[in-house]
């Protein structure tokens, strides 16, 4: 019985951070430290590509962090984390031109992945290319659902 | 300029000086014009054109910087930039009229661009949220530092455009209550004073101009390239 019981508080235990749904503020301030990572990254790869001999793990680790945020960001504007749940510059529109917002993410995740190909072939030009390019993506989305910065 | 108690200048009898050069007539219009440019690119996102007038801005700062040590008479600073002492009596109408900025007027002009050397610097370092757009030393720099250096550059420039405001508004009163043509002047470089009138601008030589113009273009290509050759 005692063993029974500690391994159902094992249990309940494992289970709280599963059951325990992030409220809109903490996925809104998770959102922001994912684009905050994300930005370090692109600095990174911006960084390298202006140096001569860029450093192509640096670039490559970058470059997967950048891919993996334009596959995850789909999951980081749940419905009730706009502007009314907290301090956002996420603006309503994503919540009321899905279709729009769902494009705008779609051109990011279609162009990331060419930055990492170019990193992994280590073509800077390739890089600097898709860099450009994956710039353009974000300007697209940021100019139409994110708020001015003041 | 005529001490501030001293009558406007008649124009029968005005003596025409010649009192700023073309190169510090050019430099000074550029600036205003590339400030404005700089402003309007930052304002709609033009971030790539932004970076070019910073460039250009930063070529003409320095210029006038070198001008201000070996320019014509009225453009260096050892010859306008004055104490607290001579301010102060320039304001109570003690002042022997020379050509070229007063003593409080020269104030004006240092703060210019010391404001100008401190918000193209930090433009410099400035990295968007995003680490997208940057300025061409961000590199050696944290992402972190670099958002500091943009926030401080995006602050910074509400200053600079109230020290702008109080130039021209000082500008304007010259025009308009004392009758200084000081704008004309800066465009076509003369002004009428009422006799005896002060001595006029002594002009540096090309030379001079050639190597400062080499050395501004060259400082600013070496910030652009982050001193990677």
């Amino acid at each position: 019985m005692p063993r029974t019981l500690f391994r159902s508080v094992i249990v309940v235990a494992l289970l709280i951070p599963v059951v325990h749904a992030a409220t809109p503020v903490e996925t809104q301030k998770a959102r922001h430290e994912h684009y905050e990572k994300l930005g370090k990254a692109f600095k990174a790869v911006r960084d390298q590509t202006s140096t001569d001999s860029p450093d192509y793990a640096v670039l490559l680790q970058n470059a997967e962090i950048v891919n993996e945020a334009s596959i995850n960001q789909q999951q980081w504007f749940p419905k009730g984390t706009g502007p009314e749940a907290g301090k956002t510059r996420a603006l309503p529109e994503i919540w009321t031109k899905p279709a729009d917002f769902e494009a705008a993410q779609k051109m990011f995740s279609d162009r990331a992945p060419k930055l990492l190909a170019a990193a992994k072939a280590k073509d800077v030009d390739a890089v600097k290319a898709a860099f450009k390019d994956l710039g353009g993506a974000c300007k697209n989305c940021h100019d139409a659902f994110r708020a001015p910065e003041h | 300029m005529t001490d501030v108690d001293s009558p406007p200048p008649s124009p029968e009898g005005a003596a025409r000086i010649r009192v700023w050069d073309l190169p510090t007539r050019i430099t000074h219009w550029l600036v205003a014009l590339l400030v404005a440019i700089s402003w309007w690119t930052a304002e709609t996102g033009r971030l790539e054109w932004h970076r070019w007038s910073g460039y250009t801005l930063l070529g003409l700062v320095i210029f006038r910087l070198y001008w201000g040590f070996v320019g014509s008479s009225t453009a260096k600073f050892a010859g306008f930039v004055r104490g607290p002492r001579a301010i102060k009596g320039y304001l109570q109408g003690g002042w022997t009229t020379t050509a070229g900025h007063n003593p409080l007027g020269a104030l004006s002009v240092v703060a210019l661009l010391v404001l100008l050397v401190a918000q193209i610097t930090l433009g410099l370092f400035a990295v968007d949220v995003d680490g997208i757009e940057s300025g061409p030393l961000s590199l050696y720099v944290s992402f972190e530092a670099g958002r500091v250096a943009a926030h401080w550059h995006c602050d910074l420039f509400n200053v600079l455009l109230g020290l702008i405001a109080l130039h021209i508004i000082a500008v304007l009163y010259y025009v308009f209550f004392r009758k200084q043509a000081l704008v004309a002047a800066m465009v076509h470089g003369e002004r009428a004073y009422p006799p005896p009138p002060p001595a006029p601008v002594q002009p540096a030589s090309l030379l001079r101009l050639i190597i400062g113009i080499v050395i501004a273009a060259a400082i600013t290509w070496a910030v652009t390239r982050a001193f990677r050759f």
